[in-house]
Parts: structure tokens; sequence; C-alpha cells
């Protein structure tokens, strides 16, 4: 019994996989990081979690999101880490909470487009640039 | 030998089987945060510090509990002092702090009332995120946010203190751990208190 269970299983393994790929081309995907600046002035501890306010409070931890292609077609889809509190100057004003922005980064695995847009919960979408700076990102500032 | 066992194995398990009690669909478990989270009277013996002249009205403001009970903040501030959280089920410092914040309204209650407000939330994720954290103070569901926008809370979290009467006392935007805020009570509401 244990042998036939071992004659099988290759074969068992082997149709699970293919099942996945049946009728479609893998399209290749590249790692990037998608990156929004949520320029609210509001008042936080540096590196403090954080959500977007005023206009944007639809920026938040497990707010979800989709990164649509020029077609509109989502290409990657997820849900909103908490942002993280950013200085929104750069002198010391020698305080614990100051003016900061609101930064968010997901990691997302698109294919190669012209272009991407980001939805977040199911509001306007906002134009992604690329940015290679700090390694491969697509990244948005409100306002803008 | 194996064979042998196999009657005594079965017999063990239909007897296991005949003694697991048969779940029964009781009412579902009153929603955390509703009535029977309001406090019950005033401690006979509750000391409180005298709140300043100085201090403004806090924004009195009605709305509805989360099992739909109506709830009048100013009938709360009118017997002892009110606390005041502003949360979010999705905020990861609110959840952060909240066992030990369950724990201090728990250590005062119906001396000082906690009154949780969620702005804007999903009611079934604020449920999960009461229950999560032991949250047995009540809680209003401030889905337009017009009590957030009453006492200018932007970001969760964020505290609040109401003396006893209404006067608004201090405010946290950021909100403050439980041993700060046990202090500032102390401080600021509770005469005799260490």
């Amino acid at each position: 019994m244990r042998r036939s269970i071992m004659t099988l299983l290759p074969l068992l393994l082997a149709g699970a996989t293919g099942c996945g790929a049946v009728g479609a081309t893998q399209e290749a995907v590249s790692p990037t990081t998608v990156r929004v600046l949520v320029r609210d002035i509001n008042i936080r501890a540096a590196g403090v979690d954080c959500a977007g306010t005023g206009p944007y409070t639809h920026f938040h931890n497990r707010a979800p999101y989709r990164v649509l292609d020029p077609d509109g077609a989502a290409v990657a889809s997820g849900q909103l880490p908490a942002g993280t509190a950013v200085a929104a100057f750069a002198e010391d004003l020698g305080v614990e909470r100051m003016p900061t922005y609101c930064e968010f980064a997901v990691a997302v695995r698109v294919p190669q487009r012209a272009s991407y847009r980001l939805e977040v919960d199911g509001r306007p979408a906002l134009d992604l640039t690329s940015d290679s700076s700090e390694g491969p990102a697509l990244v948005a500032v409100v306002p803008s | 030998m194996r064979r042998a066992l196999l009657p005594l194995l079965l017999t063990v398990a239909l007897l296991g089987g005949c003694s697991t009690p048969t779940p029964e669909a009781g009412p579902p478990p009153a929603p955390a945060g509703g009535a029977a989270a309001l406090p019950g009277p005033v401690p006979a013996d509750l000391a409180l510090r005298p709140a300043p002249g100085t201090a403004p009205a806090a924004p009195a403001f009605t709305g509805a509990l989360t099992d739909g009970t109506p709830f009048a903040a100013a009938e709360l501030w009118a017997q002892r002092p009110v606390v005041f959280t502003f949360f979010n089920s999705w905020c990861t410092t609110c959840a952060s702090r909240q066992a030990a914040l369950s724990e201090l309204a728990r250590s005062y209650r119906d001396r000082v009332v906690f009154v949780g407000v969620a702005g804007a939330d999903q009611a079934d994720e604020v449920q999960d995120y009461l229950r999560a954290h032991q949250v047995e103070y009540p809680v209003v569901l401030d889905d337009q946010q017009t009590i957030w926008r009453s006492y200018a809370v932007r970001e969760p979290p964020a505290v609040v203190l109401v003396a006893k009467g209404g006067a608004l006392l201090r405010g946290w935007p950021g909100g403050l751990d439980a041993p700060t805020l046990d202090r500032r009570l102390r401080e600021l509401v509770l005469a005799g208190q260490p």
C-alpha cells in the first residue's frame, strides 16, 4: 500500500501543479513598493503608526487598495498597512510631537505596464509615478 | 491484540459522542459596549477635586451605543468624571494600549466612567475589537464622525477627560497609555488619591 502511494505521489503532485496553469499563460511580474505620502500636516510623534486625516481618512490600516493598469484592470490588490509618521520639516523643533505627514508603503508584484494608478477604498484613483531612488517604487503624493 | 482493541476503541468513541453536549441555539450574546456596559450608581464615598473655573465646557452630544441604546454624554458627566477614548477597530496604537485601558476602566468602574467613541467604523469589526480587548465600558458608534469633529479629533487614538459637571479638563491627541492616564486621573479629578 505504502509502495503504491509512493508511486502515485509524484503523479499526483504533478497533476496538482499542472492544474494551476491550465489555459493560462503566467504573466511575468516584478516586485516593487507602492509608496503614498499623505501630506496632512498632522501633529504626531515622528515614527508612530498613523492614518490619513482630513480628506484622507480613508488611508488607514486594513483599508482595501487596488493597483490599476491604464485599462483600469487591477494588477495587484490587498489591504494597506498602518502608515508611519514622518516629520514634515527638516528642522529640529525640539518637541516630541511635531507637524508630520503619514507615509504608507506596501510591497506588491505587478506586471509591466505603461502606467499605474492606486485606488484606496473605492475612492478616485491616484496616479503612481515610477521612482527608483530607493529601490523600485511606485509613488504618489497627496495633495500633489 | 490490535484487532482486539478495535471494539473497545469504537465503544469509547461512541460513548464519548453521547456525552458531548449538543450545542443549543440560544439568543446571541449582547453586543459589547451596549446598555449592559453603562455604569451603576455612583459610590457614596467618591471624592473629587473641584474643576478649575477656567476650564471650558465640554461639547455635549447624544448618540447611540453599539446596541442602539440612546446615549447622552451630559447625563453621564452630571454624576461623575468621564473619559472619552476615541478609537477605530483598525487602529494599531489603540489596539496595543487597549487591554491596559480596559483594565484601568474596570478599576475605576462607577467612579470614573470610560466611554469609547468609534468613528466611521464597521459595527462588526468594532465588536471584534471590543471582545478581543475585553472592553467592558459603553461605546458610541460615531458613523459620521460628528462627535470626533466636535472634540477636534483628527486621528485615533485620542483621549479626553471631562470633570463631573461637564468641564473639559484635558485632551490628549495621540492618546496615552494606561499608567499615565491613571496618574492624570489622580492629579486632575480624584481627591485624596496618592
